[in-house]
């Protein structure tokens, strides 16, 4: 297992965002869906190492993340994208992509191939030498996909990675995903459950710090069948007849074990 | 997602053989605030120094002061807000989160930033060093550059760099940039008026823009080595300040793990407790006659005599000066040449006028040192003139105005040569007591006037350097002093071939005490 979630919980002042996650995540693609304060980013940003939990337990590729030396090994191994990608506008996008592989130790000899490449993934390359501030948002968000993929991780964590993307870059982006989560755990937070759908092979969905169902696509999809679920997509069904479900749930029984089978290695349960 | 091209591929891959931190530097500098200041940088240095070092002596020490001094007055300030801003990059561009989770300890990432910064700032301080020093070496007639002052110019950059981006690290912000510039700038500004209005206050002597104190810049590392005291404590005192200003920035919970944190705290400890070492030895800092002597650091071969051929004039009596004074050769020789053709053949007259270091020092009354006057000594007598303390033409006086100040040092000399003896350590000639001191003044007096000194004195009226000995001002003249004013213009008138025979007579009675004003043709 890449990804050792249990009882996990995160505290800012008043507020629980994260409020007690069992998640375990092997290779694959794991989409984490949820409403907005959902706690989607909060539970990325303890997974990512930015931010340490409350309480709980949580171990990545293997390793107890509270020491400075185990962090360091996950963060070697590690890509994140936040979903507020900070930048420097006087980058170029091959110096920025370089700029992190340097910061993640990866062997110098190795850098300018796997910046290329990285570049090559996002759709960039015509692109790498011009400066960050000249590219556009859905560009920018490339240029940050570029730089969490450069150092090969085994743990990609993705905060709305495909926000500004256009239709083809989304379709591309997609098969990048699928590609990736053939040997590495990628953990995607977005809004949009189609891209869910079409590269995902597990979702989470939280719902107030909690999450509320663990399981494949499919099977989410069958959640919103025979309901009168709100939704244009089976997809959107499935996920809207989940949150009202846990919603009506008396308070502390929300996050019922949701999960019916690991068939990709994932497992969950709040 | 699409083709790679080519150019891309190929443009990293030239560069393989290059290590990771020499790559992340590159990166830094390539992508580094500080070049775009450099026009700025520039038009400061040609306001700051070049034009007033072009429009002063070409003296390396002069100059040499000048890079250290008010280079640095004007650079540090722009060194630190650009460094700030630098340094607060990640906290303005919301990249903490990014750099925080890379397996590169922060403070690491963050030191190739500052070394960045600091690169640049040095190019464009060392570049200015360059100009000056390069013009430099085609005026001087003698001497080399001084690297000292231009040490501490360049520890002070990388220091103000230093402080500047701890800053920007620390408390990110847009506004952290202007307020480190004009933080700077004060506390340079606030060192410096402590050292104008409080000389006694040694410890001040470190502040980074102080040279050699109250010492002349146009008189330092000329007879004697430069004294590299005072700039070693300001070595250490920039380096510790830097230091302990980079170190602070490896104090956050992020910045590392805890044995990185550790050292860091480490270096800010060991850098607060060089700069407070060297703050601690610039109490102990006292002036002497080659310069700041601070005894823990001082090396004696720094006393030992520069060895030169000094350059004389050609006809008379041979006025002999240092050869980095070769240009005012002319100056000197016109001010001392009448009253050596006044004393030429009398008993005790110079063979010989030779310029000499400073001869003794004196704290003055507000923050500046008095200087030892000319001196006559030696078998055959030699006139020792020393030019510390005066203003030389082009940093200030004109040429007229430098000779002008020669001959009111040669004053107490040509006391002392009719003699009247000057109270033991302050170079002042005294009142005259008995009528053998006041006929002694009065002959004294009248040579001057001879020798274009002092104007005519016009009995009763309050001149300059009538009330007691000449060189000392007055006010309305007593009785005495007219009489004595009386003496010296009647002396005075005599045709030279008369007054001088008459001193040769009676000069060594004159010196004597035994003649008195009555006794005066």
């Amino acid at each position: 297992m890449n990804v050792e979630i249990s009882g996990l919980t995160r505290r800012f002042g008043r507020t629980l965002a994260v409020a007690g996650v069992d998640l375990s995540s092997g290779p694959g693609v794991l989409g984490l869906l949820g409403p907005n304060g959902a706690g989607k980013t909060s539970l990325l940003r303890m997974m990512a190492t930015v931010i340490p939990p409350t309480s709980g337990s949580i171990r990545l590729l293997g390793i107890d993340p509270r020491g400075y030396g185990q962090r360091r090994q996950i963060r070697r191994r590690l890509g994140y994208l936040p979903q507020n990608l900070g930048y420097y506008p006087s980058f170029s996008v091959a110096e920025f992509v370089e700029y992190f592989a340097l910061l993640k130790e990866m062997p110098a000899a190795r850098v300018p191939a796997a910046v290329a490449a990285a570049i090559e993934h996002v759709g960039l390359p015509d692109q790498a030498r011009c400066k960050l501030r000249t590219l556009s948002g859905g560009m920018l968000r490339r240029a940050g996909i570029a730089q969490s993929i450069v150092n090969d991780p085994d743990l990609l964590l993705l905060d709305e990675p495909t926000a500004g993307l256009d239709p083809e870059q989304r379709v591309a982006f997609r098969a990048l995903l699928r590609d990736l989560g053939q040997h590495a755990t990628v953990v995607v937070s977005t809004h949009l459950v189609e891209d869910v759908g079409a590269a995902c092979t597990e979702v989470a969905l939280m719902d107030a710090g909690k999450i509320v169902f663990h399981g494949t696509p499919d099977e989410l999809t069958g959640r919103g069948e025979g309901t009168d679920a709100a939704g244009d997509a089976p997809l959107e069904r499935g996920y809207t007849a989940v949150l009202a479900a846990a919603r009506a749930q008396p308070r502390g029984q929300a996050g019922t074990p949701a999960r019916t089978q690991a068939s990709a290695g994932t497992q969950a349960s709040a | 997602m699409t083709a790679m091209t080519a150019r891309v591929a190929r443009a990293p891959a030239r560069r393989v053989w290059l290590a990771g931190p020499a790559r992340l530097l590159r990166l830094e500098l390539r992508r580094n605030p500080m070049p775009w200041t450099l026009p700025l940088l520039a038009v400061l240095f040609w306001v700051s120094t070049y034009r007033p070092a072009m429009s002063n002596p070409p003296l390396w020490n002069v100059r040499g002061s000048m890079l250290q001094a008010q280079t640095m007055l004007t650079f540090a300030p722009v060194l630190a807000g650009v460094a700030a801003w630098a340094g607060s990059r990640e906290g303005r561009r919301g990249t903490t989160d990014l750099v925080t989770i890379t397996g590169l300890p922060r403070w690491a990432g963050r030191l190739a930033a500052w070394a960045a910064v600091t690169f640049w700032a040095e190019v464009a301080y060392l570049a200015g060093v360059a100009v000056v020093y390069g013009i430099t070496a085609h005026q001087a007639t003698w001497g080399g550059p001084l690297w000292w002052p231009v040490a501490v110019g360049a520890a002070t950059g990388a220091a103000a760099c230093a402080v500047g981006f701890a800053a920007g690290s620390l408390a990110p912000s847009r506004f952290t940039a202007p307020l480190a510039a004009v933080t700077v700038f004060l506390a340079l500004g606030a060192g410096a008026f402590a050292l104008q209005h409080g000389a006694r206050a040694t410890y001040s002597q470190i502040w980074p823009l102080n040279v050699q104190g109250a010492f002349p810049k146009d008189s330092f590392g000329i007879f004697y080595p430069f004294p590299p005291d005072l700039s070693i404590a300001q070595l250490m005192f920039a380096g510790g300040l830097g230091a302990a200003a980079l170190g602070a920035v490896g104090l956050p919970a992020v910045a590392g793990g805890r044995w990185l944190r550790a050292a860091a705290a480490a270096v800010t400890i060991a850098g607060l407790a060089a700069a407070g070492t060297a703050v601690g030895l610039a109490g102990t800092a006292r002036l002497e006659a080659h310069g700041i002597v601070i005894p823990a650091l001082h090396d004696a071969a720094s006393d030992r005599p520069v060895r030169y051929t000094p350059v004389c004039s050609g006809a008379g009596i041979p006025v002999c000066l240092q050869p980095a004074y070769r240009a005012y050769l002319p100056e000197v020789t016109t001010a001392v040449g009448p009253l050596l053709h006044e004393l030429a053949g009398l008993p005790g007259a110079p063979t010989r006028v030779i310029q000499v270091a400073v001869t003794s020092v004196q704290e003055g009354p507000s923050n500046g040192i008095e200087f030892g006057p000319p001196v006559i000594s030696g078998t055959p007598p030699v006139l020792y003139l020393p030019l510390s303390g005066l203003t030389l033409p082009g940093e200030g006086a004109t040429p007229a105005g430098f000779a002008g100040a020669i001959q009111d040092n040669l004053l107490p000399m040509l006391n002392a040569f009719a003699g009247l003896r000057a109270e033991p350590g302050s170079g002042v000639t005294p009142r005259p007591s008995g009528s053998g001191a006041t006929a002694q003044l009065a002959v004294a007096m009248a040579l001057a006037q001879d020798a274009g000194l002092l104007t005519r004195i016009p009995p009763g009226t309050p001149v300059a350097g009538t009330a007691g000995s000449v060189g000392q001002s007055a006010g309305s003249l007593p009785p005495a002093a007219r009489a004595q004013a009386a003496v010296a213009n009647r002396f005075a008138a005599l045709p030279a071939a008369t007054r001088h025979a008459w001193l040769l007579t009676h000069l060594a009675a004159l010196r004597a005490g035994h003649i008195t004003p009555a006794g005066i043709p």
